[in-house]
């Protein structure tokens, strides 16, 4: 079953090449997958015949009980043999049909495209798939009703169908994982009935699996979409939305006849809104002048008697629905491909401009004759087997039964009066003045109605073919419980039979009545101005304007704006958790601060209120370093030596970086906003924040630290990772994973923000050096300064495995040795004694980290994983190497940012 | 110590909070620095502060009472990111002032962008022809 779908999705990749190579029989060529798919079923008819399911699994979402299920029963057969053998025709029709279009190839993916989800969609078992496959279906129709993009029409009613279909969609899914969760499973085949019914969300997922099923199908009121869906090629109209894609809705509804059927309102409202929804197909289509509106109608038409049908769930009702639904894609399909014939052959499909058309085109009208025959339900078609079928099942309903019985009468006679217009207006009395002169149209075009034109026939001749082979089964797969399954032609003077009578005269005076019908039917002026297109557009502009409103007040571009909302936000969820919290405990305290940690939490609260609070760019800078520094003291203080140290190294390069763009900035202006009230605002949320921060690490404190993984990194460190330094350790070997994702951050940035500080043009600075820095003994000094430098950087990276060091320090280290020279000599100077280039060295520290993690790998264990040797009793391993990574990165990094940034100085 | 530590990552998130709702970019930018350093202090304090051992093994083992590695490990690549982050922002800040001479927020945005322009698709050209075929 998966191969068959994969089969026609592979076709449907190869399709566009396929198309421009090989030009006119690319469409014989790709309708046999399509047609392999159909033999295929068709071999396993007799094993599902006799009762057999067929089933396959893929593991899909294991965790959620999901999985790519499929399963072959009756109804799935019917669906997918419809699908796979009308499929076929399609193609090849439609490859006559478009000869001449530069977009073939594309029209041939998207509709073996549709196929394929179609397939899955009949073929799912899984409730999710199926609905994957459902959505599949809603796009292709999309794409394939937009296929003449270029007009307006074309796009509109595709966008229409696709929020029609995709709306219900969404309330398809919710219904259906609210289904899961009351029939306890994820298959179709395996929910409990039971639990489904006696569950109070029965009635929430009756509605949503209804509107989804009804958007689908084209039940009133979301019908709209499907005669505007007619600005799709005919293939299209043919194949998505007369045979199979329409039908989607109702086989759903089929599908879950067995678990959701069993209640009243399912039977109210599937009649109900199935009635209706007949009606108004049926009245619509006869005020139809064009030949493929007319047919879109009486789609809607049949597609509500289907929906009456399963409403009755007595037995000739299921089987009628069975019949029906192979008789009305027979002869639908042969129509529309007929109809589509008709317009290619005389530019036309306007009913008053045709007529007399059998002179020129007899095989297409010997088709459309027997179609339109098994359409108005004459005998001996299987159309015929249908209706009496479907009165003998709706009879049996009682006087509910008869009323639903009088809507049939109805609406099939006007059935049959359209079947009139299709056939005897079209093809017999006089000529009429075609556009242009007509002709027989050629063998792809005329073998798909013809086929199924007499398949329509011949089923209805030889039921009993059909009954054994196709619809007992179904039939079976839709009750869930046995039925008796038998067709016949002649079924004796029974009600039904009187009905069928009744309908067939009915349909007679109505088609030569035709005329003063429709004048009648157009008096009902109350009826006309309820305009579905119109309101349609006009609740789509209200819900643009709606968007853009909504759009205008959250996204008006105001950065501050932005800001105070975000952050007062922020200060909201603070209080509430607070609240929530129930107050702030005084957290015990662990040791008193120390001087160290008292001077520096002092300092860097007081660095960061200056340079909040001042003005001057130098004062801002060094009140920036000052902040920077107490933290490091305060980090020191927490016996945290490495970050202490790395804190030290950051702030000195920020303050470099800092002061070199902030002299090309313009002196600040008034700090603050403008307005007090706004300036009032902000200091209390950020006080506010602050405030609730605070309070929030008291909270952390008062509670005990969960665990004891620190304790675990401690005990491991030496054994494991072959360090002292337990923070190192952490950063190479244990979380080096996240380290090496870190580092390519940092590169990333130094990266972009070079980019961002090359946009100058270079100045003079890149040859020269500071002149700030134009003292013979200062210059003097630095070199033997920076090689010290660079020497303590390369020890601080031996050596942080076991003392505080490590790639990170080090790298930072080399970076402000590096940076001396570069002020004092010039970014060009620097270049040049450092030889390899910054990038160069980024990108040989990120080889270097990644590397260490792939010889783990070579040696088959997880990545990053580490390695040791003990050459001499030295120890050296893989986190070593890393750690070289991380420090080539970081000095590669800050250099590239810097000698752009230098350069670029004027 | 607790007590101390809250105190000072109140104030610096509070300080930095401030400045990022500055429209000037220069401040906005030094409020992310602030606004970091608050945060580095917080998720270091993570670990909690009882600890009167830094994270080193000696012969003996695991000395009593020693920090807490893990907290440690975060804020050290952390602080080296929020450099990165500085560096970017100012690289940012500079082009700002080079391409519209200004470092407002407000003012660049308006200069920067244009508003952006709802309209209705297809709808109302396709509207008349819907509206004649519905009858």
């Amino acid at each position: 079953m998966f191969a068959s779908i994969a089969l026609i999705a592979a076709a449907m990749v190869v399709a566009p090449a396929f198309a421009v190579r090989l030009d006119q029989r690319a469409g014989w060529l790709l309708a046999l997958a399509p047609l392999a798919v159909f033999v295929h079923f068709l071999m396993l008819m007799p094993e599902v015949a006799a009762g057999g399911v067929l089933s396959q699994h893929f593991v899909w979402v294991p965790a959620l009980g999901i999985e790519l299920s499929f399963r072959l029963d009756g109804l799935s057969l019917l669906f997918a043999l419809l699908i796979s053998g009308i499929g076929t025709l399609i193609v090849l029709y439609a490859g006559a049909y478009l000869s001449d279009h530069h977009h073939l190839g594309r029209f041939y993916a998207y509709l073996l495209g549709f196929m394929a989800a179609m397939l899955g969609l009949v073929l799912a078992d899984d409730l999710i798939a199926m609905f994957l496959f459902w959505e599949l279906t809603s796009i292709t129709s999309f794409l394939l009703i937009s296929f003449k993009h270029e007009q307006a029409e074309s796009r509109r009613s595709a966008l229409q169908a696709l929020l029609i279909t995709g709306g219900g969609g969404l309330a398809l899914l919710a219904g259906l994982i609210l289904l899961a969760h009351a029939g306890g499973s994820w298959q179709f085949s395996t929910l409990s009935t039971e639990a489904v019914a006696s569950h109070p969300l029965y009635p929430a997922i009756l509605t949503l699996v209804l509107i989804g099923a009804f958007t689908k199908s084209a039940q009133l009121p979301f019908h709209l979409w499907l005669p505007n869906a007619m600005a799709a090629p005919t293939p299209v109209s043919a194949f998505l939305h007369s045979a199979t894609m329409v039908k989607a809705g109702v086989y759903l509804l089929a599908r879950l006849n067995p678990t959701l059927g069993g209640s009243t309102s399912w039977t109210a409202i599937l009649l109900t809104v199935g009635a209706a929804t007949a009606l108004a197909g049926a009245v619509l289509a006869i005020r139809q002048n064009d030949l493929k509106r007319v047919l879109a109608y009486t789609t809607i038409t049949v597609l509500g008697q289907l929906t009456m049908l399963l409403a009755t769930n007595t037995h000739y009702g299921l089987q009628a629905f069975a019949i029906y639904l192979v008789a009305h894609a027979f002869y639908k399909a042969a129509l529309f491909m007929a109809v589509g014939a008709v317009d290619h052959a005389t530019g036309t499909r306007q009913v008053a401009q045709l007529g007399g058309l059998i002179r020129f085109m007899p095989i297409t009208g010997f088709a459309v004759a027997l179609a339109a025959f098994s359409n108005a339900g004459l005998p001996p078609f299987f159309g015929f087997i249908a209706k009496e079928f479907k009165y003998a099942g709706l009879i049996d309903l009682g006087l509910v039964g008869w009323i639903t019985t009088a809507v049939m009468v109805v609406t099939n006679a006007l059935l049959l009066a359209a079947a009139g217009v299709v056939f005897v207006r079209t093809f017999l009395g006089p000529r009429a003045n075609y556009p242009r002169v007509p002709h027989e149209v050629s063998l792809p075009m005329w073998i798909g109605p013809m086929l199924l034109a007499v398949g329509g026939f011949l089923f209805g001749a030889f039921n009993n073919l059909a009954e054994i082979w196709l619809i007992d089964a179904a039939v079976q797969a839709v009750s869930g419980r046995a039925v008796p399954v038998d067709l016949y032609l002649w079924g004796g003077l029974t009600p039904a039979l009187v009905a069928s009578v009744l309908t067939v005269g009915l349909g007679v005076a109505f088609y030569l009545q035709r005329t003063r019908l429709r004048r009648r039917i157009s008096l009902w002026r109350v009826l006309w101005r309820v305009r579905g297109d119109v309101h349609w557009d006009r609740l789509l502009k209200r819900i643009f304007a709606f968007g853009a409103k909504i759009a205008d007040f959250f996204q008006h571009g105001s950065l501050s704006q932005h800001m105070r909302s975000l952050t007062a936000a922020i200060a909201g969820v603070l209080v509430l958790a607070l609240i929530a919290a129930g107050g702030v405990p005084w957290p015990a305290v662990s040791r008193p601060p120390d001087a160290a940690a008292l001077a520096g939490c002092l300092l860097a609260v007081a660095g960061a209120a200056a340079a909040a609070r001042m003005r001057g760019r130098i004062v801002i800078v060094a009140a920036l370093g000052v902040s920077g520094l107490g933290l490091a003291l305060t980090f020191l203080a927490a016996r945290a030596p490495d970050v202490a140290i790395t804190q030290l190294m950051v702030e000195t390069l920020s303050v470099v970086f800092l002061a070199l763009v902030l002299r090309r900035l313009p002196p600040d202006r008034a700090i603050g906003q403008a307005r007090p009230a706004i300036r009032r605002i902000h200091a209390i949320i950020a006080l506010a924040i602050g405030a609730g921060v605070a309070a929030m690490m008291l909270l952390t404190f008062s509670q005990p630290l969960p665990g004891d993984v620190a304790q675990w990194y401690l005990n491991t460190s030496l054994p494991g990772g072959k360090g002292a330094n337990v923070v190192n350790v952490i950063l190479v070997d244990f979380r080096a994973l996240d380290t090496l994702g870190e580092i390519l951050v940092v590169a990333l940035a130094a990266l972009g923000a070079a980019k961002l500080f090359a946009h100058h043009p270079p100045g003079a600075g890149a040859a020269t050096g500071s002149d700030e820095f134009a003292s013979v003994l200062l210059r003097q000094a630095i070199r033997p300064l920076a090689a010290l430098l660079a020497i303590v950087s390369l020890m601080l990276l031996w050596r942080g495995h076991n003392l505080p060091g490590g790639g990170f320090i080090g790298g930072l280290v080399a970076a402000c040795a590096a940076l001396l020279i570069a002020l004092s000599a010039g970014a060009d100077r620097a270049r040049r004694l450092f030889r390899v280039g910054p990038v160069a060295t980024l990108a040989a520290g990120l080889a270097l980290s990644a590397t260490a993690g792939v010889i783990a790998l070579l040696q088959g264990q997880a990545f990053l994983t580490g390695h040791w040797v003990f050459p001499g009793g030295l120890p050296l391993g893989t986190p070593l190497l890393f750690d070289a990574g991380v420090f080539l990165t970081v000095l590669g990094a800050v250099l590239h940012a810097l000698f752009t940034l230098l350069e670029r100085e004027a | 110590m607790e007590v101390l530590v809250s105190i000072t990552v109140g104030l610096l998130v509070a300080i930095g909070i401030w400045m990022l709702l500055d429209g000037s970019l220069l401040r906005v930018v030094i409020g992310i620095v602030v606004l970091g350093n608050g945060v580095n202090l917080a998720v270091f304090a993570s670990g909690r502060l009882g600890a009167r051992a830094a994270a080193f093994i000696t012969d003996a083992g695991a000395p009593p009472l020693a920090a807490d590695p893990l907290p440690q490990a975060l804020v050290l690549t952390a602080i080296v990111i929020g450099f990165a982050l500085f560096v970017f922002a100012l690289a940012v800040l500079k082009r700002s002032w080079e391409a519209h001479d200004t470092v407002e927020a407000d003012r660049i945005s308006a200069v920067a962008e244009e508003a952006a322009t709802d309209t209705m698709p297809d709808a109302p050209a396709g509207r008349d022809t819907a509206a004649e075929r519905g009858t």
